[in-house]
């Protein structure tokens, strides 16, 4: 399968097409909304089914197999934001705090995206690592921590300042929501294990497709409602948003594969490590670095990034994987 | 039938202030508040209602005039300067003095 082939097949596939379908929904200004309960119920669902069959498949793997990968993620995660931070600073001659805060949603990562990529290695029936949720759950706060250091550094506050600043920054990271959710519901896919998952198979297994796919068709409507943003941006943040995913693909894939990963499981890291996270991030950024410009970070996360990543991200990353692991044979 | 005059004061913030505003009602004596999402338009653009972390919310609280200016001074110093946000008091009249 060559790159055209794979990125024919993404675009091709359910989830894909409803996200440009809400593109399209968004850009002609149809009057569909979801009610914000449903968005809300989507997340939860995504984010507790992908955190319970990755639980399951660390308890069938072995804490022994997960631990070298998923430390591998947390310090790729956590390494983003340094170099990051120059290129935005001194490339993109942009304010420190707000260079530090678009490092800090670069190095965290995007579940959806995740989820995409996991349902696109689905399709394609390329195997992988199931426990690669885990990797998903410990890389959204690491960076993020990061990136409120590097900003409040960069604009010379006092000590103290720094660490109450920073417990805020921790409580977002590792107590909102999605990081809760995950974390918890691999702890009980771990707990269950296999009798678990076909127990509830039915729930959190068969529908998968079709729940991504109804909330693809939102995020395509949230993404494109801000598409006029960009032009607030400038072409260097939009660069930015579609170069470094591609780097930072490329460094996830060769780091999977040293990690011991296979081809999907190499993949998968390589997604996290190019997604950008827009919820978890952008709210702990609010709350730590209110100096910092939202409007940049948010477009260049959730309108940049995010959509190349899902539509000609995943087939790309997935061939440079192949190719990669085709070539060190 | 009688009724006692009192201060409402309303701020319309970013959803993320959420806590802050609370806590500051709280401490400078607001015995509760209400608070209900809303969506408009504003200096910092239209703001969609999608995503519950970047919608905005609109909190009222209803308290005594000495109340209201040391809640109004405390956002204008601490709120104001990092949240896109919207303040006014109004002048309401209530029937039980004593619950606020």
């Amino acid at each position: 399968m060559g790159l055209f082939d794979a990125i024919q097949a993404n675009l091709t596939s359910p989830p894909i097409l409803f996200f440009v379908l809400g593109l399209i929904a968004a850009a002609v200004k149809t009057d569909l909304r979801f009610p914000e309960p449903l968005y809300i119920t989507l997340t939860i669902y995504l984010l507790v089914a992908i955190g319970f069959k990755g639980g399951v498949a660390v308890a069938s793997a072995g804490l022994g197999v997960v631990w070298l990968p998923a430390l591998a993620a947390v310090a790729l995660g956590a390494a983003i934001p340094f170099w990051s931070y120059p290129i935005l600073r001194f490339v993109g001659k942009l304010p420190a705090v707000d260079a530090a805060a678009i490092g800090a949603h670069y190095g965290s990562v995007s579940a959806v995206t995740f989820i995409a990529a996991v349902s696109y290695l689905n399709e394609l029936k390329q195997p992988y690592e199931a426990y690669a949720s885990a990797f998903l759950a410990v890389m959204e706060s690491p960076a993020i921590v990061v990136g409120v250091v590097l900003g409040k550094l960069a604009t010379r506050r006092e000590a103290s300042s720094l660490r109450s600043v920073l417990g805020l920054a921790l409580h977002e990271g590792l107590l909102g929501r999605s990081v809760f959710l995950l974390v918890g519901s691999l702890l009980v896919g771990f707990l269950c294990g296999q009798r678990g998952l076909d127990a509830t198979a039915g729930f959190f297994v068969t529908p998968f497709q079709g729940i991504l796919s109804l909330f693809l068709l939102e995020m395509g409507m949230v993404a494109a409602r801000r598409f006029g943003d960009l032009r607030k941006v400038g072409l260097f943040l939009v660069g930015f948003g579609i170069l470094m995913p591609l780097a930072h693909g490329v460094i996830g894939i060769m780091l999977g594969q040293w990690a011991g990963l296979s081809l999907g499981g190499a993949m998968l890291l390589g997604v996290l490590a190019s997604s950008a996270s827009y919820i978890a991030a952008p709210a702990a950024m609010r709350l730590s670095l209110p100096e910092a410009n939202p409007t940049l970070y948010l477009t260049s996360a959730l309108t940049i990034t995010f959509p190349f990543n899902i539509t000609f991200g995943l087939p790309l990353y997935y061939e440079v994987a192949r190719w990669w692991f085709g070539g060190s044979r | 039938m009688k009724t006692h005059p009192m201060k409402l004061v309303t701020i319309v913030c970013e959803a993320l202030a959420r806590e802050r505003v609370t806590a500051l009602l709280a401490e400078e004596g607001a015995r509760g508040y209400t608070l209900f999402s809303v969506e408009g338009l504003g200096a910092k653009g239209y703001r969609v209602a999608d995503i519950a972390e970047f919608a905005n919310i609109q909190i009222e609280v209803v308290v005594p005039e000495l109340v209201a200016q040391r809640v109004l001074q405390r956002l204008s110093r601490d709120l104001l300067p990092h949240f896109a946000t919207i303040v006014y008091e109004a002048d309401v009249r209530v029937l039980r003095q004593q619950k606020f």
